[in-house]
């Protein structure tokens, strides 16, 4: 058993949404100092506001100016702050129901320690200095100890260049292991050997292995190994250069079935012109210097294989 | 067909074919799992699942899985898992990116149907590759929650905050309930934490690490079986009963947090109080959920609750809500128990509930 590999990954994606009219005009309120809520069909002011009436579906379109200050409804007091979140300080996550609304909102409260929070206790919103139109344009919240706003009050939610999408980038960071089967094939690769699993139900070797055979749902546990040579059972000529890749265009992209495979795998022929690569055609792996894979496959020189011996693996 | 206990009239009516769960198995669940893949993982759960009943893959008529590709990092990690099936010939399947619980209840539902009388449901999560607090933030609503980042703790705490603000529970109820869970879990061979677990320190105040259930990697499957076919594969089949879920608002400020409406809901659709349940198996990872959960349902002194130790346990994300379900099958299976309530929770702060409620026949003589 080898030792198991690790390596990082990062999965890192940012989604473009559109608002709708309600939450552009949060949003964009949110930009201009001034926060927005919008009222249900039994009155309520809902803040954050949503478009549809989180009871009976209708869609409300009714907004109204709430205050910056409000009252703390729950809290929880966040003592090891994790990355991305809005401080890097210990601080208290909280339910801040704002003057003039109903409901509350989730947001994080600027505050020396526990026991300078409690459920009730009136706070503003801190604004950050550079806003966007986004609900991280609250920087966080502080205590307050003025005086509370006043009834909320009609907005139109016009402001000049409202923001109509927000990029909500995501990152999530893992160490990723690859299990039994792929570690074996991927240490027999750092000595430029191909190996693949049998399967012991129905004895197809499959390359690379992934622990379990699909046709019979067992582990393949046993190690064949496989090539290095082997015949080309099918490809395509690309004639589009991918972004970031130096292979120049025209090139062929095949199957090839490497000899003791159970099916094929897919690399680049090189080392032929495009245009004669044909199936049948015998290759071998040609390897590169630090890389873990083979780079391309080229001719072996050996006669083209029967089609009968690789038809089963088209 | 005579109902079975007698009692499935309503049932029947409401459904119109009694289908059960007649085998349930699950991994020793484990902090890490660094030497295997997903399927590497549940494969052993699939046979073993399988071999209780002597189907094989080709035997069953649909099945359905749970998982979402967000926890081990892996794209269409659901599609490798299937290879643990063997899905050829072609099967009839299908995947939820929710906890298997729902797997179930579209298998269930399927069943119902009548276009098959045996469904395979199964669920993994492998959090270990990940850190899972964040891992769950992108569950969150994109707008104006997400951009936050606040984790699965910091919510749950929030919620655990307003109950003791309402004078419904205090830090040493919760202690009660992370105790009780783990020492019960000790007889659980499954469990990740058992025994005696010190509180340690608040992870997100009020809630301290023993409040909070443990992070790990695991895999669950389940075997339902529609009428005769049932009482042929499993010696006293756990019929379900009914089953419902109900999902609340996504905004956290709009509701009650002390109370979980969704799951009264459902299990007044389930049937649950039609008649007392003797045992519950509650998916609550957090100790003040259970408390939510418990006056939702109107649980008593009477009932057992999670006898398995729960969520608390043992908490393989996307698969502890079909655990739940198949503990609480497993204790009408032994006789341990003859009518149980099974609950699974999806997304934060119990927003999302299902209920099941499952059924034995009278013991012989």
């Amino acid at each position: 058993m080898p030792p198991v590999l690790r390596a990082p990954l990062v999965v890192e994606f940012p989604f473009t949404r559109s608002l709708g009219p309600v939450q552009s005009a949060f949003l964009t309120g949110l930009r201009e100092r001034t926060v927005l809520g919008v009222r249900t069909v039994d009155g309520r002011v809902l803040v954050p506001p949503v478009e549809y009436d989180p009871v009976t579906a209708d869609e409300i379109r009714d907004l109204v100016e709430v205050g910056a200050t409000g009252t703390v409804t729950t809290w929880a007091w966040n003592e090891h702050p994790r990355p991305r979140q809005p401080l890097a300080t210990p601080f208290a996550w909280v339910l801040v129901r704002l003057d003039g609304a109903d409901t509350s909102l989730l947001h994080v409260l600027d505050a020396p320690g526990p026991d300078a929070v409690r459920t009730g206790m009136r706070v503003r919103v801190r604004w950050a200095r550079e806003r966007t139109g986004a609900i991280t344009d609250i920087a966080c919240f502080e205590p307050y100890a003025g005086e509370p706003a006043g009834p909320p009050h009609p907005h139109s939610g016009s402001f000049p260049e409202p923001v109509t999408g927000i990029v909500a980038p995501a990152r999530l960071d893992y160490t990723c292991t690859p299990g039994r089967a792929q570690s074996r094939h991927l240490a027999a690769l750092d000595g430029r050997r191909t190996v693949g699993e049998r399967c012991p139900s129905c004895r197809k070797v499959y390359v690379p292995p992934r622990g379990a055979c699909p046709t019979c749902g067992v582990a393949t546990d046993e190690q064949v190994e496989v090539g290095p040579r082997g015949t080309v059972t099918t490809f395509c000529i690309v004639n589009i250069k991918a972004k970031g890749l130096d292979i120049e265009v025209p090139y062929v992209y095949a199957h090839i079935a490497l000899d003791g495979a159970g099916l094929a795998l897919h690399g680049r022929i090189g080392g032929i012109p495009y245009d004669e690569v044909r199936m049948g055609l015998r290759v071998e792996p040609v390897w590169r210097e630090g890389s873990r894979h083979p780079d391309h496959y080229r001719p072996s020189g050996e006669p083209d294989a029967d089609y009968d011996t690789y038809k089963e693996l088209l | 067909m005579t109902s079975p206990a007698g009692r499935g009239t309503t049932s029947r009516a409401r459904h119109g074919r009694d289908i059960a769960v007649v085998a349930f198995a699950q991994t020793r669940h484990s902090r890490r799992t660094d030497e295997m893949s997903e399927v590497e993982m549940l494969m052993p759960v699939l046979h073993q699942v399988l071999s209780r009943t002597g189907l094989r893959t080709g035997d069953i008529g649909f099945t359905c899985s749970g998982s979402s590709d967000y926890l081990a990092g892996r794209a269409f990690s659901f599609t490798m898992a299937l290879d643990g099936v063997g899905a050829w010939p072609p099967i009839s399947e299908s995947h939820v990116e929710m906890d298997g619980a729902w797997a179930l209840y579209e298998a269930w539902v399927k069943l119902l149907t009548g276009q098959s009388d045996t469904a395979l449901v199964y669920a993994y999560g492998k959090s270990s590759p990940g850190e899972l607090r964040d891992v769950l933030t992108r569950q969150l609503d994109p707008y104006y929650t997400a951009p936050l980042w606040p984790d699965s703790v910091a919510l749950a705490a929030l919620q655990a905050q307003a109950l003791i603000d309402a004078g419904e529970t205090d830090e040493p109820e919760l202690a009660g309930v992370a105790a009780r869970s783990r020492r019960d879990a000790a007889a659980n061979p499954h469990a990740q934490l058992q025994g005696e677990v010190p509180r340690g320190r608040h992870l997100v105040r009020p809630l301290r690490v023993s409040d909070c259930p443990p992070i790990g990697d695991g895999a669950a499957a389940v075997v339902l079986a529609a009428g005769e076919r049932a009482r042929e594969l499993c010696e006293r089949p756990a019929w379900i009963r009914g089953m419902d879920h109900r999902i609340e608002a996504h905004g956290l400020g709009v509701r009650d947090l002390t109370r979980s409406p969704s799951t009264r809901l459902a299990a007044e659709h389930a049937g649950l109080f039609e008649r007392p349940v003797d045992t519950a198996e509650l998916h609550a990872p957090f100790t003040s959920q259970e408390l939510v959960l418990r006056r939702s349902l109107d649980l008593d002194a009477r009932v057992r609750v999670n006898p398995s130790g729960g969520a608390l346990a043992a908490n393989p994300v996307m698969a502890a809500g079909l655990i739940r379900i198949g503990e609480a099958a497993s204790r009408i299976h032994s006789g341990d128990s003859d009518r149980a309530l099974a609950h699974a929770t999806s997304g934060p702060c119990l927003q999302h509930n299902l209920v099941a409620v499952l059924e034995g026949e009278p013991h012989a003589g």
